[in-house]
C-alpha cells in the first residue's frame, strides 16, 4: 500500500494535465455561455440567459436539436450490430483473434476519412450503389447526400458503417468473460438462442453497454468531422447538427458566446 | 439423440461461419472499393456488362505530392504528436490508476465514474476557451500545444482502463516488495508493470489510433504552421477545390495503413483491451 504521500505524487501529473486543459476550459465554457465573451475583449457582462434564448428562438437551432435526436438513433443501431458481431464471435475458432482486428478496421478510419470515402462512396459515378445497380440493368441514380430527405440517412448510416465494430471489439470480452457452464447449463435446458442472449448474455452485459453507450453518445454529440465533409449541414440545413453549428457560429461568424452556449 | 444434437451443432457453426463471412465482407466492402479506386481500378457502369478499369497503377499515389505537396511533412507532424501524446498519456494514466486502484477512500466509485464522463465530453464543448489559453500561453500552433491538448483529450478513458487492469493487479507481491525496501517507483518499474504490460499495451494502442484520427484539436489549436494528416485531408477537400477522387483514395490508404498495420501486426496484444475491467470489481 502506497503512502498518502505517495499516491497524491503519482495523481499530480494527471491534475496538472487534466485541470488546465480539460477541466478548466470545460468549466470556462460554460460560464462564458451566460455571459457576451469574446477573445480579446476587456469588458465581459453576464448576460444570464439570454444566449441561451437567442438559441432556442432560433430555428436553425431547432432543426439542429432535431437532427441530433435524430441521430442519436445510431447509438442504439451501433449497440445492437456490435452486439450481434461480438456474439457471432463467442465461440473460439481458428484465427478468432485475426477477425476481430479485421473487423475492426472500419473504426480506424478518422471521422475525417470517413466523410471523404462515403462522399465518393455515394457519388452517382464511382459509387458503391450505382455500380450494383448498373449490373442490375438499372439507372443510376443521384447521390442521396443531395437529397434533403435522405441526406440524414445516409449519413448515419456512414456513422453506423464506423462504429459498429468498435462496439463488437469493446463488447466481446464482456461476452467471453461469462463463464461457460452458464452457456451450457442454458442449452441442456432446452434455451434457444434468443433466450440465453436475452436470460444470460444480455443482463452480464449490461454495465458494459452502459459504458459503451455513454461514450457513442458523447462521441455522436461531438460529431461533426464527418458531415462537415459530407454535406456541410446541407443541403439546406437537413443534416445541421449542434456540434457542427456551433463550430460555424464560433469559427465561420465568430460568434464566441453562441458557440459555446451551443457546444 | 446425440447423433442429431451434435449435427445441430455442427449446422449451427456453419450458419455461424457464413454469417461472419457475410459481415465481414460487408464491412470491408467500401474499404476495398477505396483501395481498389487508390489503385486506379474504377468502376465503368457505361459498359454492358458494367466492368472495371484496367490496369491498375500506383500513379494516384504519386500524385498525392502534387496536389498536396506537404503530405509527407503532415504524415511526420501525424506521427511526432500521436507518438508523443500516447506516451505521455499512458506514463500519466499508468501513475494515476496506480494511485487510485491503491486508494481506499469514500468517493472512489465516483471518481472513476467521473473520469468516463470526463472521456464522453465532446471536444466542441471545450475547444473555444482552450484556444484561448493556447493563444496566451504561447502554446498556440505548437507541437508541443497539440500533443498537451491531445494527451488531455484520451487521459480520462486511459486512467479508467488501466485502473481496471491494476485493481486485480499484484497488490501482494507490491507489499512484499516494499517490506523488502523497494522505493516505490521500483515496485512501480518493477513489480507491477510486468504483470500488467499485456493490458497497457493494449491499451496504448487504442490510444494511438484516437491520437492520430484527432481532428477538432489540431484544427483549432493550429494555424498552419502545424498541420496533422486528418486537418490537411479536410482542407484541401473542402476550402480549395473539390479533390479527384483517385488522389483522395489514395490519400486516404495511406494515412490508414499505419493503423491497419499497426493493430494487425498487435493483434494478440490489442486482444486484451478490456473497457469493462473495472465494472468486474466495482
Amino acid at each position: 500500500m502506497p503512502t498518502r504521500r505517495e499516491r497524491l505524487l503519482l495523481l499530480t501529473p494527471l491534475a496538472l494535465i487534466l485541470l488546465p486543459f480539460l477541466i478548466w476550459p470545460a468549466v470556462f465554457g460554460l460560464l462564458a455561455s451566460f455571459t457576451n465573451y469574446a477573445p480579446a475583449q476587456l469588458q465581459v457582462h453576464w448576460v444570464g440567459l439570454a444566449n441561451y434564448a437567442s438559441i432556442v428562438g432560433d430555428s436553425q437551432f431547432q432543426v439542429a436539436f432535431r437532427n441530433t435526436v435524430v441521430f442519436g438513433l445510431t447509438v442504439p443501431a451501433e449497440l445492437a450490430i456490435g452486439f450481434a458481431l461480438a456474439y457471432l464471435l463467442r465461440e473460439p475458432f481458428r484465427g478468432r483473434g485475426l477477425v476481430r482486428v479485421i473487423l475492426l478496421i472500419p473504426w480506424l478510419v478518422s471521422p475525417i476519412a470517413n466523410g471523404v470515402m462515403w462522399h465518393f462512396l455515394y457519388n452517382s459515378q464511382i459509387g458503391l450503389i450505382n455500380f450494383g445497380l448498373a449490373w442490375l440493368g438499372l439507372a443510376g441514380l443521384p447521390s442521396p447526400l443531395g437529397a434533403k430527405g435522405l441526406a440524414l440517412p445516409a449519413a448515419m448510416l456512414t456513422d453506423i458503417w464506423r462504429k459498429s465494430p468498435l462496439v463488437c471489439f469493446l463488447a466481446l470480452p464482456g461476452l467471453l468473460a461469462i463463464p461457460r457452464d452458464h452457456w451450457e447449463l442454458a442449452t441442456l435446458e432446452g434455451a434457444s438462442s434468443r433466450e440465453r442472449i436475452l436470460r444470460i448474455a444480455l443482463p452480464r452485459l449490461r454495465p458494459l453497454l452502459l459504458t459503451i453507450a455513454l461514450l457513442l453518445i458523447g462521441d455522436t454529440l461531438g460529431l461533426f468531422d464527418t458531415l462537415v465533409i459530407l454535406t456541410g449541414g446541407g443541403p439546406g440545413s437537413a443534416t445541421l447538427i449542434p456540434a457542427l453549428y456551433s463550430y460555424q457560429q464560433a469559427f465561420q461568424v465568430h460568434n464566441w458566446p453562441i458557440g459555446s452556449t451551443l457546444a | 439423440m446425440t447423433a442429431s444434437w451434435s449435427t445441430q451443432q455442427h449446422h449451427r457453426r456453419q450458419t455461424r461461419v457464413v454469417v461472419l463471412i457475410l459481415a465481414v465482407a460487408v464491412f470491408l466492402l467500401p474499404l476495398v472499393w477505396t483501395l481498389l479506386a487508390s489503385l486506379q481500378v474504377i468502376p465503368d457502369d457505361t459498359a454492358t456488362p458494367p466492368a472495371w478499369t484496367w490496369p491498375p497503377s500506383l500513379a494516384s499515389y504519386l500524385e498525392i505530392g502534387i496536389a498536396e505537396p506537404g503530405f509527407a511533412q503532415e504524415l511526420t507532424t501525424s506521427l511526432g504528436v500521436s507518438i508523443t501524446a500516447t506516451a505521455l498519456t499512458i506514463a500519466i494514466s499508468f501513475a494515476a490508476a496506480f494511485s487510485l486502484a491503491r486508494s481506499r477512500f469514500r468517493g472512489i466509485r465516483l471518481t472513476v465514474q467521473g473520469l468516463l464522463v470526463l472521456a464522453s465530453l465532446p471536444v466542441m464543448a471545450y475547444v473555444i476557451p482552450l484556444n484561448d489559453l493556447f493563444l496566451l500561453l504561447r502554446l498556440h500552433d505548437t507541437l508541443a500545444g497539440v500533443a498537451l491538448a491531445s494527451t488531455a483529450v484520451n487521459t480520462p478513458l486511459a486512467v479508467y482502463v488501466l485502473y481496471g487492469y491494476l485493481k486485480r493487479g499484484p497488490a501482494e507481491t507490491e507489499e512484499s516488495a516494499r517490506l523488502d525496501g523497494a522505493s516505490i517507483t521500483q515496485i512501480l518499474w518493477r513489480v507491477t508493470l510486468p504483470i500488467v504490460a499485456p493490458g497497457v499495451a493494449a491499451t496504448a494502442i487504442v490510444v494511438f489510433v484516437l491520437n492520430w484520427n484527432l481532428f477538432l484539436i489540431p484544427l483549432v489549436l493550429t494555424a498552419g504552421h502545424v498541420r496533422t494528416v486528418p486537418v490537411a485531408m479536410s482542407d484541401f477537400f473542402t476550402f480549395e477545390r473539390e479533390l479527384e477522387w483517385l488522389t483522395a483514395a489514395a490519400a486516404l490508404i495511406t494515412s490508414l495503413l499505419p493503423l491497419v498495420v499497426l493493430v494487425i501486426a498487435a493483434h494478440r496484444a490489442i486482444e486484451r483491451f478490456n473497457l469493462g475491467a473495472e465494472q468486474e470489481i466495482l
